[in-house]
């Protein structure tokens, strides 16, 4: 579903992406770990076309999305959601999760109806604002509501967007334990058709949800396997899990 | 995201009236400044459509809007073609330039999306000064009014024109809450709060800006046209940058982003402007002022200020309402954020 | 056409890039510090020539010239002081309506002094007549404008190199913030860097002056020149100042003589060329 191969980016002296490849098969969900700095946000910048790599293919689907824009392959079905929250601030949240729905929908350009009064766009809405709880929330502007709804949200835009590949950049920065839960709920509810890649830092959640893992220590993949072999893997437990523990 | 609000709607009407009442019983010289007051406004409107709802602060509207009377004074004076159909075109022209200077501005932003309009305004400019078959500096005079005189309607009567004028203006009104209540207008909006997140949706940026900059050139050549048949005479000094400018001026006096408030703001600077220059000479030190108190103190304009005041007080009668359910979920609410912090740090 | 034609284009070009140098050049480090646009700048530059033509009516050219920068700084400082220190923080179109509003007061507020009569500025007795070169005869006044705006590029590109605090304000241009923690004092930068864009600008209407009648419309209509010039340069930057500088002024000139009709649709063709294919212009001071 999401093909990686030997992507490498770098910015003057400093390789941020080091021959980067990963293979996911359809309704794989892949956890990304590794430390801050390894690259991990850089890799999803490149993935969605934020950033450009400097060589290496991305393929969704079979098709290569490497020299498409940002839009083109947000609209081919790989949708993000980002590690610092980048929200509409001046509209409501019913209303940001109607613009991305309009896209999949493909009623943004309509120039003459109403997208967000659209019967398919509202039923989206609504399945989304019910999937990461933000049914009561829905009039209230992004910019009046707390942090963690805010997170919600974050989340609720990119899976409005009816993607067939997400990545998530970690999605429960920031919150409380509960929350955590909640979106430990909300992946279990998810289609197992959907191909999700998360970017986490919190380990229990990490290991519940993962299929298969993968390992960023600057910029290069250290690891690559099943959450059980990333148990047993004693370096893995050396460099990062050990030093996880105690944090 | 734009609401037609029932305070925006009432405004609009009482504009109407207020129109039709001067049409009618203003003299001469009162109806001359009405029908400057209402194409001016639909240039505003124009550019409260982009700038107020796509973030794209353009300096070439005014310019714009003068190729419009270009173009229609072109077909009509050069080319005999009937007002009518010479109309069209040159909405459908200036709708056309704008397309292109909008998808070619749409990729620069801030700053550097001001100076690009400013640039394609200026070019406009120098071509039609320059032009000796536009008459270069002298402008082009002998413009024909659309003769409506088969449905009884005589546009060389003053009166008549101003309401024709009026109805214009309201039919772009219409076009521009059309827009804005469409997928189109709702995706712009979204741009202008967040461009970057609007891309990863999978928005079409460039497309989008340009689009709606194309449908603002639409009601920018109708203005035009109606401008040139106002005054029967041309100058390249319509193109002026300072046009462009003082329509921003003019939003912004009004209200950005709220659509009827432009259109407020250019009745009252129409009017100032008559009404100071009866006392002095000096109105641009008095428009300078006002302009930088408005934008020091938050630019919210004159509509914007008044239904942001209307707005407030909504929000305490409603709260007062429901004062025991809103405390608990602000508890809720600030425990989550609480905790959200906590982790943060 | 013989060679003596083009070399008295070349001179006039030479002359228009220096004098605008002297206005884009106080324009651009200001944006590039404080990205702060300051559409107010050719208001500036106007109200230089006025104080120039005023006090050098009554004490003669070089005291008009010598007190103009000085004068217009104050008002520089002044500005600072009231208007610029709380708009810096504001976006793009609140810092172009402010400074939009400053050029129709300044505008009005020179007519309230001087009134709507042109002034005129005699050449100095030092500077009056021609020199020939190459069979033209040339206003020696021409070449001291070339020569003021040559002298203002080598003692500021000299100050940016090799001063501490040309090396602060460089630093400042790349990441205000960064500056700020190693301990400059950004702040007071902005402030000494705003008010020499601002002498700078009264120095140019002084030059200028002599050259043009003093009318309040001049700041007006120098501004456009200037912003494409600092927009095709690149903002920001000194080296982009002194291209943009040339590029307009050649293609200004030489445009005038191969095609009078485009020459001055073609500046502006080039602004928008620039603008698409390298929106952040020839030199921006920034890498990107």
């Amino acid at each position: 579903m999401l093909e990686v191969s030997d992507l490498c980016k770098r910015f003057g002296a400093l390789e941020v992406t080091k021959n980067v490849s990963m293979r996911l098969e359809k309704g794989e969900r892949r956890v990304i770990l590794g430390p801050n700095g390894a690259g991990k946000t850089t890799l999803f910048n490149q993935l969605v076309g934020e950033i450009i790599p400097d060589s290496g293919s991305i393929k969704v689907n079979g098709q290569e999305v490497g020299d498409w824009s940002v839009e083109k392959r947000a609209r081919f079905g790989l949708s993000r959601s980002y590690q610092q929250n980048t929200l509409f601030d001046g509209i409501t949240i019913g209303e940001s999760l109607g613009l991305a729905a309009a896209v999949s929908t493909s009623k943004s350009m309509w120039f003459w109806k109403d997208s967000l009064q659209d019967a398919d766009v509202k039923a989206i809405v609504r399945d989304t604002a019910e999937q990461v709880g933000l049914e009561d929330n829905l009039g209230a502007r992004v910019s009046d509501v707390s942090y963690g709804i805010r997170r919600q949200l974050e989340v609720g835009l990119a899976l409005a967007t009816r993607p067939s590949v997400l990545l998530m950049d970690e999605p429960t920065s920031g919150v409380g334990p509960e929350m955590i839960g909640a979106f430990h709920r909300l992946l279990g509810r998810l289609s197992r058709e959907l191909t999700i890649v998360i970017i986490e830092h919190d380990m229990d959640l990490a290991f519940d949800v993962a299929d298969s893992m993968t390992v960023l220590n600057y910029g290069e993949v250290v690891f690559e396997g099943t959450p059980g072999e990333a148990r047993e893997s004693e370096m893995l437990q050396q460099i990062y899990l050990g030093a996880w523990d105690d944090a | 995201m734009f609401y037609q609000t029932p305070l925006r709607t009432a405004v609009l009407l009482l504009f109407t009236l207020a129109c039709i009442y001067a049409a009618f019983t203003a003299e001469y010289f009162g109806v001359e400044i009405l029908t400057e007051i209402i194409i001016l406004a639909m240039i505003v409107l124009a550019l409260d459509l982009v700038a107020g709802f796509g973030g794209m602060v353009s300096l070439c509207h005014g310019a714009l809007a003068g190729v419009g009377a270009y173009i229609f004074a072109i077909f009509t004076a050069k080319l005999g073609l009937h007002p009518l159909l010479a109309m069209g075109i040159a909405a459908l022209i200036t709708g056309a330039v704008s397309w292109v200077i909008g998808t070619i501005c749409s990729k620069t932003h801030g700053i550097y999306f001001i100076m690009a309009t400013l640039a394609f305004g200026q070019m406009a400019y120098s071509f039609v000064f320059e032009s000796s078959y536009l008459g270069g500096d002298n402008g082009m005079a002998g413009i024909p009014r659309l003769d409506l005189s088969m449905i009884g309607i005589d546009l060389f009567d003053s009166k008549q024109f101003a309401l024709l004028c009026l109805a214009c203006l309201l039919v772009a009104y219409l076009f521009a809450w059309r827009i804005l209540t469409s997928g189109l207008g709702r995706s712009l909006v979204g741009i202008m709060h967040n461009e970057k997140r609007s891309r990863a949706l999978g928005q079409n940026v460039v497309q989008i800006k340009a689009q709606v900059f194309a449908l603002s050139g639409l009601i920018l050549g109708l203005a035009g046209s109606l401008s040139a048949q106002h005054i029967m005479f041309i100058s390249p000094n319509l193109l002026s940058w300072t046009h462009s400018g003082e329509a921003l001026v003019i939003v912004i006096l009004g209200g950005l982003g709220t659509l009827i408030g432009p259109i407020i703001g250019a009745a009252a600077f129409v009017l100032l402007k008559h009404e100071v220059s009866n006392y002095t000479d000096h109105w641009h030190l008095i428009v300078g002022i006002i302009l930088i108190i408005v934008v020091m103190a938050g630019a919210r304009g004159i509509y914007g200020e008044i239904e942001h005041r209307i707005a407030k007080r909504c929000a305490k009668r409603v709260q007062k309402e429901q004062a025991p359910k809103q405390a608990k979920e602000k508890t809720k609410e600030h425990s989550l954020s609480h905790a959200g912090l906590k982790k943060e740090h | 056409m013989d060679i003596s034609f083009w070399i008295l284009q070349l001179l006039n070009a030479l002359q228009l890039s220096m004098l605008l140098f002297l206005l884009s050049v106080g324009l651009t480090v200001i944006f590039g510090l404080m990205h702060f646009v300051n559409l107010a700048h050719g208001a500036l530059y106007a109200l230089g020539a006025y104080i120039a033509a005023s006090v050098a009516a009554s004490m003669g050219y070089w005291a008009g010239v010598l007190v103009a920068p000085f004068a217009v700084a104050v008002l520089g400082l002044i500005l600072y002081q009231f208007l610029i220190k709380r708009m810096r923080s504001s976006g793009p179109m609140a810092q172009v309506l402010v400074t939009f509003g400053l050029i129709f007061a300044l505008l009005d507020i020179t007519r309230l002094i001087w009134g709507d009569l042109a002034l005129a500025l005699d050449v100095p007795e030092l500077l009056a007549g021609r020199v020939s070169i190459g069979g033209i005869e040339y206003p020696v006044y021409r070449f001291f404008v070339m020569a003021v705006g040559l002298v203002a590029l080598v003692v500021l590109h000299l100050m940016l190199t090799k001063t501490q605090l040309g090396a602060m304000i460089r630093a400042g241009v790349d990441n205000d913030k960064m500056a700020a923690c190693l301990g400059i004092n950004v702040e007071r930068l902005f402030f000494l860097v705003f008010c020499v864009g601002c002498a700078l600008a009264g120095l140019a209407g002084a030059v200028a002056a002599p050259l043009l009648s003093v009318v309040p419309e001049m700041g007006v209509d120098i501004l456009i020149p200037t912003l494409i010039v600092i927009v095709i340069g690149g903002l920001g930057s000194l080296k982009g100042a002194i291209v943009g500088s040339l590029i307009y002024g050649f293609v200004q000139t030489f445009g005038a003589v191969f095609a009078p009709q485009l020459a001055s649709v073609m500046i502006y063709v080039l602004l928008a060329l620039v603008l698409v294919m390298r929106p952040s212009g020839l030199f921006p001071a920034k890498g990107g």
